[in-house]
């Protein structure tokens, strides 16, 4: 066990920071805070859909970190065990939040103002671009309105780039779990795509 | 197309199956159009999930957390266990009368007309939030394997 910890440190160097936080030094947690600070922050703002909340999460997700160093046991790496209390703590509010209701999100008007569109090049003509548009805004939708633990997977894996493993480690379920909450979150997200903001899909036509 | 081989395309466009399998289902995409569609259809919706950027982290901001830390390790925070016996023992106390005064006043105003009249609205809010639970309720069961 000491020599698979040691060895293990060598790998993580975050474990050895830890470990310093544990044993109180506030400088070793302000150079953990620097470190994850920004892929934490990421994370919750992907997670909560406002950057504002997302700042209050990732400073309450820290101090929890901070309280918690010394339960921290050497196993994976550290980042896994950051990001599982983020996403706890994120999908806590989520729920406390009536369950997956982004009000910012779900007004299409407003997030059309508040986020305007630039296409990217290769719209020649304005039908395309707005068609590039429409699509854009309803998966914005799409995403924001996914059950929680869908939305963790869809975010951990498009967004953080983690394999199925590490979002099965992080998250604390399976797999296979991940793979059929990531395909039910994509079937969400391709129904809206094919649907209009005004809930008309565009092979039916307008009304 | 069923469920199983779009799980199947879907695993090999996040790179999560093992090179054999995913040179065979490469070879039979070449042969089967519908098997292509399907899987490029995945591809284009996997590229369309995209968010606005995430905003940095505000300067300053790892050191006011740590400031936080200090303070709560000095003791700056309130702690519960920390207080004196006879604070908790007052708070107590003072949480148990709040609450049959609580009671008491719920159950007078339960039989008064005018709340009567203004419970439609207490109705509705009860009812948007039974509707959100519902829901939750629904999506947590059809997110069982």
């Amino acid at each position: 066990m000491g020599t698979d910890s040691a060895r293990a440190t060598v790998a993580d160097p975050g474990w050895d920071a830890l470990a310093r936080v544990a044993a109180g030094e506030a400088d070793a947690f302000a150079q953990l805070v620097e470190a994850h600070q920004d892929r934490l922050l990421r994370l919750c703002e992907r997670l909560l859909g406002d950057a504002e909340e997302a700042r209050d999460a990732a400073q309450e997700v820290f101090l929890k970190v901070f309280r918690k160093a010394g339960d921290f046991r050497p196993q994976g790496q550290v980042y896994t065990w950051l990001y599982r209390i983020a996403v706890n703590h994120c999908l806590n509010k989520l729920r406390r939040r009536k369950l997956v209701r982004f009000l910012r999100w779900n007004d299409p008007a407003e997030d059309a103002e508040a986020s305007p569109f630039d296409p990217p090049d290769g719209y020649p003509d304005p039908a395309a671009a707005l068609e590039a548009r429409r699509r854009w805004q309803a998966t914005r939708q799409a995403i924001a309105r996914l059950p929680a633990g869908q939305r963790a997977v869809l975010v951990l894996a498009r967004f953080e780039g983690l394999s199925y493993r590490q979002i099965a480690e992080v998250l604390g379920i399976t797999e296979g779990a991940v793979e059929s909450r990531l395909f039910r979150a994509m079937r969400r997200v391709e129904a809206a795509q094919d649907t209009d903001v005004s809930g008309v899909s565009p092979r039916e036509g307008r009304r | 197309m069923n469920r199983v081989t779009e799980m199947e395309l879907m695993r090999l466009l996040h790179g999560e199956l093992p090179e054999g399998r995913a040179r065979e289902l490469r070879d039979r995409m070449e042969r089967d159009p519908e098997l292509a569609a399907t899987y490029a259809r995945l591809a284009r919706t996997w590229e369309g999930l995209e968010l606005p950027p995430a905003a940095p982290a505000p300067p300053g901001f790892a050191q006011r957390i740590a400031a936080r830390a200090r303070e709560q390790r000095s003791g700056g925070a309130l702690s519960w266990t920390a207080a004196p016996g006879w604070v908790r023992a007052a708070a107590a106390a003072a949480l148990v009368a709040g609450t049959a005064l609580g009671v008491g006043a719920g159950s007078w105003i339960h039989r008064s007309p005018a709340a009567l009249e203004e419970s439609p609205e207490v109705s509705a809010s009860e009812a948007t939030f039974e509707t959100t639970l519902a829901e939750s309720y629904w999506d947590a069961i059809g997110e069982l394997p």
